[in-house]
This record gives structure tokens, sequence and C-alpha cells, in this order.
């Protein structure tokens, strides 16, 4: 069951890393854009 | 015994539409405003004889400032008289094309023909889902609370078509424009609403995309100039004795541990209340006025995290002419690639960029009385963004080669040889606008928007740190903007009538 998490992990890390590759710029700027303000997202919406 | 069931800090929409439905409620409000005017972004100053607008300049999406007027148990159209104005906007393209789309929508089929007829089944899918979200959601949407999950569940439960363009929110504008529009004219024509809303489209939210549509609905500008609209609800208030004191700059919110019992005005003055109602810049809010000595480290970590909108800066003209333009707003606009360069590579490196969007408004063209006789005016907001601190130079320095620039464009655009007809040219730079609106780094919509810092994401109007302190206008809910910020006054008395009513 762990590795089965592990694995699902690692395939969709893998995937949004193979998106972001296969996106065109634009797009790329915009998953940056987005990433940068993920980890706020908690605090902001407590705030 | 305080002196104020509610203290209102600013009078800009937001504030001054809390004060009048507390004051409405019973609550002994009073607003301070540190300008001699009322209104905010959306006011107007008089100067040898031309009355002009300090930044907004239409009012579209009138059912928050209904509503407003039905709760105050008022007729709207008794405090602010509004002036449709139509063609919407008249278009120049970067090769000079001109076009301009009118309410109609079937007049604006033909205009789309005209130019582009791929796209004119597009059209016809982009205003079917539009004007059928705006009919069944735009209620909904605007004047619910939506910062907290429950909020937004109950929001979704009680409209559960909300699923259906919950979506669009997720895209960027560019992937709403591209999805229904081929041709780069008309894709630029829809697209440049996105700075509208303070980011570029391929970082704003999609459900932007339809600020395009809702001008169909119509838009309006009060006569008397954008300060109807603030004088407008501060009648409505005061009839239920409101008090609104202006020249009045709040420096601290006063506590009592992580309780708001009133506020500390510059002249070292002190009104207490233990409601406060802060219209100012969430972060200024935060961060100055109750300090972060009084926070909790996570809200002081949450409110730094939020970045300023953009700032942009305005150029107000009097004209002994007439111009040769063909709507309210005249946009000069490129395609979406270029609107997108002028935001990585001049506006985000701090550099002004040479072409961008420009905004010309004609308010005298539905308000002849703003001018004096044959005389005209013309906001005009040229090539935006612009940074703040643009590199290694100040705006203070840069203000005589920008109104050259602003010149040169305008004889390009509007009239050629407008310069010797100019009576009255004057420039608000981003330092201007901090300094009259005490809006950091001249930001003009509070806080930037994107789907990370809207509705859940925003400073909740309730704040959950201080006890007694409430937040609106831009810095809340849906952002900058008339429509929403009034909205977000209607969300915040709610709020403080549900805890206190
Ligand atoms: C250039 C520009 C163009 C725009 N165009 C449009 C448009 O065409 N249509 C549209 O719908 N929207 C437009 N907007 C946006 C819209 O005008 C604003 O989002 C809206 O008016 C903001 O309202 P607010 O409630 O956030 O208050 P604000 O307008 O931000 O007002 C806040 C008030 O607080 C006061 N204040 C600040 N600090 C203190 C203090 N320490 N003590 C006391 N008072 C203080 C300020 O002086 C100000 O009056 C535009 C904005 C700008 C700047």
């Amino acid at each position: 069951m762990k590795n089965l998490k592990k694995a699902l992990l690692l395939a969709g890390l893998l995937g949004a890393v193979a998106a972001y590759f296969a996106a065109d710029e634009s797009t790329r700027r915009y998953i940056a854009h987005i990433g940068k303000q993920v980890p706020y997202l908690p605090y902001r919406y407590f705030i | 015994m305080p002196d104020y069931d509610a203290i209102v800090i600013g009078a800009g929409l937001g504030g001054l539409t809390t004060a009048s439905l507390l004051s409405k409620n019973g609550f002994k409000t009073l607003v301070l405003e540190q300008s001699d005017i009322i209104g905010g972004c959306c006011s107007t100053y008089e100067s040898q004889g031309y009355k002009f607008d300090v930044g907004a300049s239409i009012v579209e999406i009138l059912h928050p400032m209904e509503r407003f007027f039905e709760l105050m148990g008022k007729r709207r159209e008794d405090y602010i008289e509004l002036l449709p104005c139509d063609p919407i906007y008249s278009f120049i393209t970067e090769d000079g094309r001109r076009f301009s789309y009118p309410t109609d929508i079937d007049e604006t089929t033909r205009v789309i023909e005209s130019i582009a007829p791929e796209d004119v089944e597009g059209w016809k899918r982009f205003s079917s889902l539009g004007f059928e979200m705006i009919d069944r959601m735009m209620d909904a949407m605007m004047l619910s609370p939506m910062k907290t999950i429950p909020e937004a569940m109950r929001m979704v439960i009680k409209n559960p078509e909300a699923m259906r363009f919950l979506p669009l929110l997720m895209r960027t504008h560019q992937a709403v424009t591209r999805k229904y529009y081929r041709n780069p004219v008309i894709q630029s024509s829809v697209a440049f609403q996105s700075y509208f809303a303070g980011a570029p489209p391929e970082i704003g939210s999609g459900i932007f995309g339809f600020i395009a549509l809702t001008e169909h609905l119509g838009i309006y500008y009060p006569r008397g100039g954008m300060i109807s609209i603030p004088e407008g609800i501060a009648r409505a208030g005061s009839e239920h004795g409101l008090e609104v004191r202006t020249g009045c700059k709040v420096e601290k919110i006063l506590l009592e541990g992580r309780r708001a019992r009133g506020v500390l005005l510059e002249d070292g003055s002190e009104i207490t209340s233990d409601l406060v109602v802060s219209n100012v810049n969430a972060k200024v809010a935060y961060l100055k006025m109750v300090g972060p000595e009084n926070l909790p480290r996570w809200a002081v970590k949450a409110i730094s995290s939020y970045r300023h909108s953009m700032p942009c800066p305005m150029i107000y003209v009097g004209l002994d002419t007439k111009p040769d333009l063909e709507a309210h707003h005249t946009v000069v606009t490129g395609s979406i690639e270029s609107m997108n360069k002028v935001w990585n590579d001049y506006y985000t490196k701090d550099l002004i960029p040479s072409t961008a969007m420009s905004l010309i408004c004609w308010p005298t063209e539905a308000d002849p009385s703003l001018a004096p006789e044959g005389h005209h005016i013309l906001n005009f907001l040229c090539n935006a963004p612009a940074p703040y601190a643009p590199l290694g130079d100040n705006w203070d320095r840069l203000k005589g080669w920008y109104r050259e620039e602003a010149i040169k464009s305008l004889e390009k655009v509007v009239l050629p040889g407008i310069r010797d007809h100019i009576t009255y040219m004057e420039i608000s730079t981003p330092l201007d606008f901090e300094r009259r609106l005490l809006s950091p780094q001249g930001s003009i919509y509070g806080l930037f928007s994107d789907m990370t810092s809207l509705a859940l994401f925003r400073p909740h109007a309730r704040s959950r740190v201080i006890d007694g302190l409430y937040l609106t206008g831009s810095s809340t809910h849906l952002g900058g903007g008339v429509p929403t910020t009034i909205a977000s006054g209607i969300i915040t008395s709610g709020y403080v009538l549900k805890d206190r009513g």
C-alpha cells in the first residue's frame, strides 16, 4: 500500500513536470506564477 | 461609552456603502477620510473650470448599486443619474484600424462579421454561455460572501449551476479568449479587459474574460462625474445620521489586546468605537495601522504574501475643441502576445513600456457640463501598466518626458495638432496616486488579483485576528472595480449586522 502511494505520488510529479515542459512559454509562465503563490494559500485562506 | 457605534476608515465606495448600511440599521457611524474629497479612486476634482475623474471612468454591472439602494429603502434614480454610453468602445489596433462595439448584441455580431466572419460562431457561443452565467449567477457571485469553504459551498448549493462556470475561474483570460476567437484583432478586443482586473491575459482569471460581455448590459457615466456615485451613497447614508469627516487621516487602529477600540488620528486625537471598518489597502490596515507586533506570526506571513495591484499613470487633459473620437472610451491595443510582453519584459522589470494598452476616456461626450462651454475633457491612461519605481529613475523627474510622450500619443490617435488645443494638462504618476490616496505603490485596485488572491484567498471582511475589525473595498472579496467594491460594502455590513445587529 505504502509503495503504491509512493508510486502514485511519483507518477503525479512526473506527469506535472512533463506537462510543464510540453507547455508553451506563456503557459509555463502561468504555471510558475501559480506555483509561487501556492505555498501562501493556506495562510491567505485564514487571514 | 465609545464615541461611535462604528468608525469607517476611508470614504471609498466600499467604506461609504458599509457605513451607509450601518447607519440605516441604527449604528451611529463616522467615516474618516484623509483627502478633502470623498470617493477615493471613484472621485472627481475640479480645476480651472474642468471636472476630472481621479480614476474610474465608467460603471457597469449595476446589480450591486441597485441592491444597495434597495437595502436602504430608496430609489437609485433619486440619488444618482446614470447616462448610458453607446458604443461601448472604439478600438484602434496596432496597424491603425478603427472599429467600435455597440451595446446591441446583433449590431456587435455584424461588426465582428465585418472583421472576422470566422469568429461569429465563437461570439455567439461566448455570448450565450456568458449571458446564461450572468442571468443565473451574477447576483450570487457578486453579493454572496465567499471567503470560507462553508460560505462557498452554501453559494454552490443554492446555485448548483455554479459548478458549470467554476472551470472558468481556473482558466486564464487568454485561454478563454482563444477558446472562442481565432482572429487576433477580435482576440485583443476581448483580452485587454484583463488589465481592468490588473493582470495580463496570461495570468488574469478567465472569469474576467466575460467583462467584455457584461459591458453589453450597458455601460454608464454618472451625471456630474464619477464622484456622483460616492456622493449619492453618502447622501443616502446621511439621511440616517451618517457622519463623514474629510481631511482626517487615521494613523493607527487602537487596540485592547486583540480587540479594536477606536482610532488614532494624525493630529494625535483619539476617537473610540469597538467596531472599526477599514476601507484602506489591507496590507496598510494590518501592517501599519494594527502593526505586526499585534498580529500572530502566521497572519503577518499571510498579509505580507500579497502583492499590490499594478499602478498606472493618469493624464487629465482640458481641450478647447471637440476631440475626433467616436465613443466614451477609445482603446489602443496590440495583440495578446504584446499585452503579455508589456507585463513580462517591462512592468515586472521596472521599465516603462513604450507601447502598451492605452485608454482614452471622453466624459464630456456624455456630460458636457463637466467643462466650460465648447471645451472638452480627456482622461488618458497612457501605456498601462507602468512600474511604481522605474529602474534608475523616479516619476517626479520623469513627468516632463512622460507629458511629451502622452501628447505625441494623443496627436497620433485623437487629433493631429492637439497640442495647440490643450488648455490644461496634469499628470498623476504612481507616486502622485500614492500621495493623493495613500494607496501604497500607487496601486489602483488594492491587492493584485488572480485566482490565488480572490474570494477564498483574499483578506476576510471580518478579521479573524482582531475582534471588532472589519475590512471592505478592493482588498477584499472580488477585488477592484465600482460594482465589486459596492458589493464588498454590502457583504461587510452583512457580517457586522449578523455579529451585532
Ligand atoms: C485609474 C483607475 C481607473 C479605474 N477605472 C475603473 C472603471 O472605469 N470602472 C470601474 O468599475 N472601476 C475602475 N477602477 C477601480 C475602482 O475605482 C476602485 O476599485 C474602487 O473605486 C475602489 O474602492 P475602495 O472601496 O477600494 O476604496 P478606495 O477608492 O481605495 O478608497 C480608499 C479611501 O481611503 C482613504 N484613505 C487611505 N488611507 C487613509 C487613512 N490613513 N485615513 C483616512 N482615509 C484614508 C483614501 O483617501 C481613499 O479615499 C479604477 C481605478 C483606478 C485607480
